[in-house]
Order: structure tokens, then sequence, then C-alpha cells
């Protein structure tokens, strides 16, 4: 009977010991992504925080409340919002003193964040409507958003004069990006041929770009996951309708060239728009960060070969955006300490990965502008900033190959 | 009112009296965990997830349901998870959109989830378990392929957002008091007559049947509770979780919980939380294990979820719950099998000078050009045993059939005591008193004798209604209390009293069927229709079996007996018919139908009767 009296007491004494944000001068920040589920997308952000952390416990982080390093803890949400919000939980019990999140489950878990003043960073999700200065005061985004994505490719097609069929798949990201384009094209409809939902699981969507064809369509664009635009080119070239094809930031995705390996010429020529790498002050920044990500990760490789039997790998420009996000909060823990953060982080600014200057104010949540969305268009499975678009126009191409 | 407050009163202070002279230590020790785990919040260091915990109490809530269906009701299905699914978004879509409070949203979860069970399970609980696993399995598609199509009904990606309502502690608190009652509430069923003969029905369904189970009903019965308590769970979970989330609402969910059921063991309530609990130290381990490797054990669950499955199925299905109770010795206990006791009566004949009980009048079945009963009338007596004899394919067992309604007739009637039976189907013929045990299936192996004898009880009992069987309510209990000691009278009568607690399936041949006959008895019937009682049975199995009949003939039973050995039929039949080809071709006393040439010639041979 005492030694169970003994063990509930120590269990009591125990249980008191959570919830604390400092634990031995660390501060936890938790990244919030689907590793089980997307490993690429996973990884990618994770990483990213992870070499900023890196970098930035070289000195710490002084802080009005001493000084700090960086701890990054991952949590695996699986692309379900209900593992999400448990996990913003968990990594809010576990002190974490922000969360860097792919924006699954964001809808859901900001409030539990913003009652405990963490904030959340999303880093890849560019759906509208989760970043909301009134309502969701502690929501950030380092990441090229929906909006942008789909303005500027309204700006850049239609003055081409196309008839375009908008293109989206039936999955969250299509879905979202179909509603962006609708808004993005609504002031033009004649630039509209047609609007097409297409099922991410087919195998074939010849039928669907047959309608396309005969709803008069003289370009695709296609908002989906990166194997819907290759089913896309496919069932286009092979019926030997050589239109433009336009796309989302998802034709970065390896998955595209790999299933088009067999033949590269007809992903020759697709152009898509992305957040850019450089800056107005050239790519020198952005192949530090390359530089640094590869010795720390290793590279990146797609899993193709230009003609010239060249391996070509994968630019890290979305562990960009959360290495970002954890330098910026750096400079609002080193200004505001760890309970004013949420607010703090409107008020500073840090060089990012590819020489800008990333930072949010009281009037911006997101840190990736419109104007920071370019074209690129492949070759040799590759791609390059195009020429005639003025903001393109004016970036170097990032070298791709070893 | 007051007389009502008064009676709950006294029932309540019966029911806790019962439950003081029932306590054991096992009840003690249980009692302690319960309190013990539910100090857990209060006192768990913090590397304990208590959300974590209190959704695997949940989880467990719909593998208790499921357990119903499966362990009691013998259907394999794969459909729990959609019924979940329906509660959580019931619950959702009325706190979130509507903005209902959580009680009556919660409630109205249940009777959705429910409703979709009485929808789904009318259509089921007929088929045989394999179209059970694979209907349910598309269900749990249906509901998933929904949610992920309606995005207006479950939010896309970004599910349906719940308003903040009661803290993880009090869900914590909530999901272990309702493990708790659902899994006595589960037992309570198992053990009370509503169980006993829904194990009797996924055994051998047609021999329930004939002793008037209600197999389809309760089977439904079976099906809709769990459906109910699978949306209660899911409905309470995500209000715990705070989003309703379509993706986890998949396959795997109904898989896993499937796989908790026969991973912690069908023999037992408790099966489903050891089997939930059990899923999550594997897959804790595997994600340590994964960890190692920088892999999240998420992309291998359902993996691991289908070894262990594999690994129950191949250590003979068994389970954790009876593996721990085999190794600890609670089931060591057997019985010490006893000599037969021959039951001595007076073997007095009393031909049948009575009006009728049971009359066919010109019985004819036809199976395509086969006639397997060619326009037959017999009669019963009170008081008489009838044999029916005659070579393999003459009809004999088709005339059983068609007696206990079993076949329809394609001519003819059968009426007892005046009465046109019309279609009356088994059930409704023995509650009339009609009878009969089955000529292949001797009784049901996975139920105890005394269960077997239980089941025949069904149609006595008038309290035994699964609701008052589940809450153990003072009537139930004690008709139970009363039926079981008339039951084990019964098996001592038939010299059976040392099995009464042996599974039938370890008795040997003889022993089982009658144990089958005694089950039949147990229904209370006035006409007994015994297909070969005797078959593989030694002579002192026959002599037991011929006293037996004599006792029940001089009781006043009228019994239809078809057999084969023709020296039991001598010594306690008072007339015999012959059939041959589906007509008959004799009748009379043994005697006299002995003598007669044309049985001789279609049946007898050399035999002598």
């Amino acid at each position: 009977m005492k030694r169970t009296a003994l063990l509930l007491a120590v269990l009591a004494l125990a249980g008191c010991g959570g919830g604390d944000k400092k634990s031995a001068g660390k501060l936890v920040i938790a990244v919030d992504a689907p590793f089980s589920r997307s490993q690429y997308i996973g990884q990618t952000i994770a990483r990213g925080a992870e070499l900023a952390a890196s970098e930035v416990n070289v000195g710490g982080i002084p802080t009005p409340d001493g000084n700090y390093t960086i701890e990054v803890k991952r949590y695996d949400n699986a692309l379900s919002p209900r593992k999400a919000l448990s996990n913003i939980r968990r990594a809010i019990s576990d002190g974490a003193v922000a969360i860097v999140d792919d924006g699954t489950g964001v809808d859901a878990g900001w409030q539990a964040a913003n009652e405990a003043h963490v904030p959340i960073g999303i880093t890849y999700d560019g759906g509208g409507g989760l970043v909301d200065l009134e309502k969701r005061p502690n929501v950030y985004r380092i990441a090229p958003t929906n909006r942008g994505i789909a303005f500027r490719l309204a700006e850049y097609t239609i003055p081409k004069g196309l008839k375009l069929a908008l293109i989206h798949d039936d999955t969250t990201y299509g879905q979202q990006g179909g509603a962006s384009l609708d808004e993005a094209f609504s002031r033009n409809p004649g630039s509209v041929a047609t609007k097409l939902t297409v099922p991410a699981g087919d195998s074939d969507l010849s039928p669907q770009v047959l309608r396309a064809r005969r709803a008069g369509a003289t370009a695709l664009l296609v908002w989906g996951q990166a194997s819907t635009i290759a089913k896309v080119v496919i069932a286009a070239r092979s019926a030997g309708w050589n239109v433009p094809i336009y796309a989302t930031p998802s034709a970065e995705d390896p998955v595209l060239r790999q299933q088009l390996a067999d033949r590269p010429q007809w992903l020759d020529g697709l152009t898509f728009a992305t957040g850019r790498m450089t800056a107005e002050l050239g790519p020198d920044f952005f192949y530090a960060f390359e530089s640094k990500f590869e010795n720390a990760y290793g590279v990146q490789n797609v899993g193709v070969r230009t003609r010239g039997g060249d391996a070509v790998i994968a630019p890290p420009d979305y562990a960009m955006y959360s290495y970002d996000f954890v330098n910026v909060l750096t400079q609002a823990l080193k200004q505001f300490g760890v309970k004013d953060v949420v607010k703090g982080l409107e008020q500073v600014t840090a060089r990012g990965a590819n020489g800008d200057e990333r930072g949010f104010n009281q009037h911006n949540h997101d840190g990736v502008v419109d104007d920071d969305v370019f074209f690129a268009r492949f070759h040799d499975m590759t791609y390059a900033p195009v020429a005639d678009d003025p903001l393109s126009s004016t970036l170097p191409t990032i070298k791709q190959t070893r | 009112m007051t007389a009502l407050v008064e009676r709950t009163g006294g029932a309540l202070a019966e029911a806790a009296r019962d439950a003081r002279s029932a306590w054991t230590r096992r009840h003690t020790a249980a009692a302690a965990l319960v309190a013990l785990a539910a100090l857990v919040p209060a006192i768990a260091p913090s590397w304990v997830h208590v959300d974590s915990v209190a959704n695997g109490f949940y989880l467990a809530l719909a593998a208790t349901g499921l357990w119903l269906t499966v362990a009691l009701g013998g259907m394999p299905s794969l459909g729990q998870g959609a019924f979940m699914a329906i509660g959580a978004f019931t619950v959702a879509l009325l706190t979130a959109r509507a903005g209902w409070p959580a009680l009556p949203a919660t409630l109205v979860a249940v009777a959705a989830a429910a409703a979709g069970g009485v929808l789904a399970g009318a259509g089921v609980v007929r088929l045989r378990p394999v179209f059970i696993a694979v209907t349910t399995w598309i269900l749990t598609w249906a509901v998933t392929i929904f949610l992920l199509a309606f995005r207006s009904v479950s939010g896309g990606a970004q599910g349906l957002v719940l308003p903040s309502g009661i803290s993880v502690t009090t869900h914590y608190e909530l999901g272990l008091a309702l493990l708790v009652a659902a899994v006595l509430v589960a037992a309570s069923l198992a053990r009370g007559g509503p169980g006993i003969e829904l194990r009797a029905a996924r055994q051998v369904p047609a021999a329930a049947a004939a002793l008037g189970v209600p197999t389809a009903r309760r089977r439904l019965g079976a099906f809709v509770a769990s459906a109910a308590i699978g949306g209660l769970a899911g409905g309470l979970a995500v209000q715990l979780a705070g989003v309703a989330d379509a993706s986890e609402y998949g396959a795997y969910l109904s898989f896993k919980l499937f796989v908790a059921v026969l991973l912690g063991g069908v023999a037992s309530a408790l099966g489903p939380s050891a089997g939930i609990a059990g899923l999550a130290l594997v897959t804790g381990a595997a994600g340590v294990l994964g960890s190692l490797e920088g892999v999240e054990s998420a992309r291998f669950d359902p993996m691991l979820a289908a070894l262990l499955l594999l690994a129950v199925l191949a250590l003979g299905g068994e389970g954790i719950v009876p593996l721990v109770r085999r190794l600890v010795g609670r089931d060591a206990e057997r019985p010490v099998r006893r000599a037969p006791t021959v039951v001595s009566v007076p073997a007095e004949r009393r031909p049948g000078t009575k009006p009728p009980i049971l009359v066919a009048d010109s019985l004819t079945k036809r199976f395509g050009s086969l006639v397997a009963a060619d326009s037959v009338s017999l009669e019963l007596v009170a008081g008489e045993v009838c044999a029916l004899i005659g070579p393999n394919g003459s009809g004999k067992t088709t005339m059983l059939r068609l007696l206990a309604g079993v076949y329809r007739p394609d001519g003819g009637r059968v009426l007892v005591d005046g009465a046109d039976l019309g279609d009356a189907p088994p059930r409704e013929r023995a509650a009339r008193g009609v009878v009969r045990t089955l000529q292949t299936s001797a009784a049901f192996g996975d139920l105890t004798a005394l269960e077997n004898l239980l089941v025949g009880m069904g149609l006595r009992r008038e309290h035994g209604g699964a609701f008052r069987t589940a809450f153990a309510t003072p009537l139930a209990r004690e008709e139970d209390e009363r039926l079981r000691a008339d039951a084990r009278s019964l098996l001592a009568d038939v010299g059976l009293g040392w099995a009464a607690d042996v599974r039938a399936g370890e008795l040997a041949g003889p022993e089982q069927r009658l144990v089958a006959v005694a089950a039949a008895l147990a229904a209370g019937p006035r006409v007994l229709l015994l297909d070969e009682p005797s078959a593989g049975s030694s002579l002192d199995d026959v002599s037991r079996l011929d006293a037996l009949l004599s006792r029940l003939r001089v009781q006043g039973m009228s019994i239809l007996l078809v057999e084969h050995n023709l020296r039991l039929v001598r010594s306690v039949a008072d007339r015999v018919i012959v059939m041959a080809a589906g007509a008959v071709i004799a009748t009379g006393t043994p005697a006299d139908v002995a003598g007669d040439a044309d049985v001789r010639a279609a049946y007898l041979g050399r035999a002598a009767l």
C-alpha cells in the first residue's frame, strides 16, 4: 500500500513538469508536415527549418528573456487536419514557440495556437482563406499564394489572345486552384474556352482533353498534381495536338519529368508559374543557400537525365520558404522575446535565401507577394525563366544539372 | 410517479445485493484498475498523451460495438468505420453549421448511425459471411467516397472545424465510463438469452431457427446496436479531435476496428479493448523503430495491422484475452467426465387414442421433376412415438422439413390442434410446440451444453429482450436464473449434468446428439421431430436414448422419429410409417410392418424389424 502511495506521489510530481516554453535554454520549433503521405514535401519543409536552426544555433538567440538555441521537432500530419490539430496541440504542450506548417489543418488549429500565443508559418499551401489578418492574427505564410499564381497566369496568358481550357483535378489542391482561376479569369471570360474538372485518379485523360479541343481551346492551363499535368500532356501530345500548355508550381515536382522521361520532347515548351528563387541581387544568394542545403542533405535528384546525359537535380526552392520563416522568427524572438513573438513577427525582416528581404507587417501576413511569381519553361528536362514576361525575363537561370 | 421511483429504488437495491453476493476478488481487481485509470489525467507524467488515450477509448468503444456483430452475430462486418463517420459528420454538421449544442447533436448522431445500421443491416444480415464482408466493405467505401466528393459536407482538405466543447480530461473520463459500460453491457448480452441465441444462429442457423430463435431479427438487432455504438463513438471522438476529417474515415479505420476485435479475441467482450491497446502498442513500437530509420510509422500502419491479423489467424484465431486467460489458468479447470446415467423409465405403451395434435394432410414436395414427398399424410397424437423409416432418399427428412416449416409444400397442409399452419416459419411452429432436431448438426459446438439448452428455452423467456438483458434488470436476472436452473435439471435428466459447462464441441458425438435433443426439449415441445438421433451411437448410447424417448412418451409428448436403427425403432415406436420414393408404402405397428412384403422388398431386405 505504501509503495502504491509513493508511486502515485512520484507520478503526480512528474505530471507537474509539462507546458513550460523554456526548456534548458532551448526553444522548440514544431514542423507539422505530411512526412508519411508526401515525403518530398515533408522533408523539404523540415530540412529548410532545420538548416536555419543549425545556423542560428551557432551563436544562439539572445532574447530579452535569455539566450536560447532552437530545437526543431517533427510532427507527421499525414495530410489529415485531425492529426494536424492534434500535432498543434501536442506541439504547444511540448513548449513550441512556433509551428512551421505545410498548411494542412490550419483552419482547425490556428485558434489553439493563438490561445497559446504561438505563431503558425505556412510554407507550402497557397490556398485562399488560410491567412486572414483579422480573424487569424497568428497565421503567417511564406509561399506563393494561389491567388497570386492565378492572377499572374491570367496576366501572362490573356494578352496572347489564347482561348484557354482551364483544367483542374479533383484533389484539394486542384479544387482550390480551380476556384482561384475562376476568380482570376472572371473579368475576361472571352479568354476561356471551357472549364474542366478531371479525376486525379484516372489513368487516361484523353476524353477530357478531346472535350477541350472540341470546345475550341487553343491552349491548356492545368492546375493539379504533377501526375495530372503529365496525363494532360500525354493525352494532348499523343493526339498530335501541339497547343501551348501552362501549369502551376506542381510542375516542378520530379514526378512530372519522371513520367515523361520516355518522351522528353513532349515536355519541351510546357510553361509553369512558381515562386522565384532569385531576387534583384542575382543568383548568388540562392546558390549559397543551395550549397549549404546540399552540404547538409545532399542533392535532390529528379531521376532523369538531359539529352547530353547530365543528371538533373531539383533546386531546393520550397525549402527556402521554411528556412526564411525560421530566420524571420529568430529576428522576432531576438527583439520581442517568446511572449510577444506573434505580434513581433509583423515588425521584423530577415534576409531571405534568395536575397530578398522577407518579412510581414500589420497589413500583410503573406511573405511572398504576387510579383514574386515568375514563369519558367521546360526544355531538355530543365527549366528556365521565359523571355516574354517582364519579371521573368530579368531572372537568371538556375543550374539544374550535375 | 412515487411508485415508479420506489420500484426503481427497490430494483437498484436488489441489483446491488446481487452484485455484492456475486462479487469476487477478480471484480475487486477490475474495479481498482478502472479507478486507477480514471486517475490518469491527474497523475500521468507529461509524456502520456491524455487525448490519445481518450481517443483510444472511443475507438475501443466502437470496436466493442463491432464485437456484437462479429463475435455474437458471426457477421464479419467491415463497415464500422462508416458508422463512425456518420456519427462524426452528423455531430460536426449540427454543431459547426447549425449551432446545435453537443449533447443533442450526439444523440442525433447515434440515431443517424442506427438508421444507417437498419438500412444496411436489413440487406446484409441474411447474407453469407463472405458477402457480408464484401457488402460492408463497399458501404465503407461508399461513405468515404461521398465525403471526399461532397466537400461542402465534409469541409474538404481542411475538414469541418467544431466549436470548442468539453475538455480533454472530461472526454477521457467520459470515454472510460462509456467503454466500461459498453463492455459490461456486451458481456451481459453475450451471457444472456439474446447473446446465446446469436451465437447459436452463427454456428448452425437452421438448428437455431428450428429451436425458435428469430435469427434475422437477432442479427439485425446486433448490427443496429453495433452501428449505434459506432455512431456514438464517432460523434464523441470528433468532438475530442475538434475537426471532422473525411480522410480519417477511410477503409483502413474499418479494417483496423475489425482487426482489433480479432486480435483481442472474439470470445470475450474485453477483447476489442485489448485489441485496440495491442494495436496501439505495436504502432508505438513501430514508431520507435521507424524513427531509427527516418521513416514515419504511419506509412506502414495498415501493413502492421494486416500482419497482426494474419498472426492471429495463423495462431488459431484465439486472440489476446483468451490467450491470457489460458496462461493464467482460468480456463484450466475441466469437469470430470462421468459414466452415462441411463434414465430408467417403465416403457409403458399408450397407443394414440386421443385426437391428433399434428396432422399432415396430403403433403407434396417437388424438386424439379423429382417428387420428394408425394401426397403423404400422417397424424400424431399425444404420448405416441411414430417412426418414419425408409431407404435413403425416400423423403423422410423432406417430410420433417415440411412439418417444421423449412420447406413450403407444393400441395397439402399441416395442422396443429386443427389449425392450418399455412406458411408459418420454423420459429412460429416452434412457438406452437413443433420442434425439430437436425440430421447432420448435433449441437452448437461453441456453446456449452447448458447454453445449448438455453437456446431452446428462448421461447420461454418473457423478460429476456436485448434491452432488459443488456442492463440486467431484476426481472431478466430472475428469469435467467430460473431458466438456467431448469436447464441444469434437464441436462441432469438426460445424464449430462456433469457436462453443463463443457463446450458441446468437446463432447462425444452421441453426447452432442443428446444435447441437441435436450435443447429441443428445452423449447417445451408437444411434438418433437427427431432426425436420426442415434446416428453413430453405441449400444449404451442407444439404450439411453431409448429410455429418454420412452419417458417422454409417458409424459405425453408426440414424437416423430426418423431413424435407421431398427432396434431402437422396434423398442420405442408405437407406430411405424415406411416411405419409399416419396410415398408411404406401409404403416402399422412394428410387428405389422416387419411382416409386410413390400416393406421387405423396398427397405428391410434381410434386416429384421
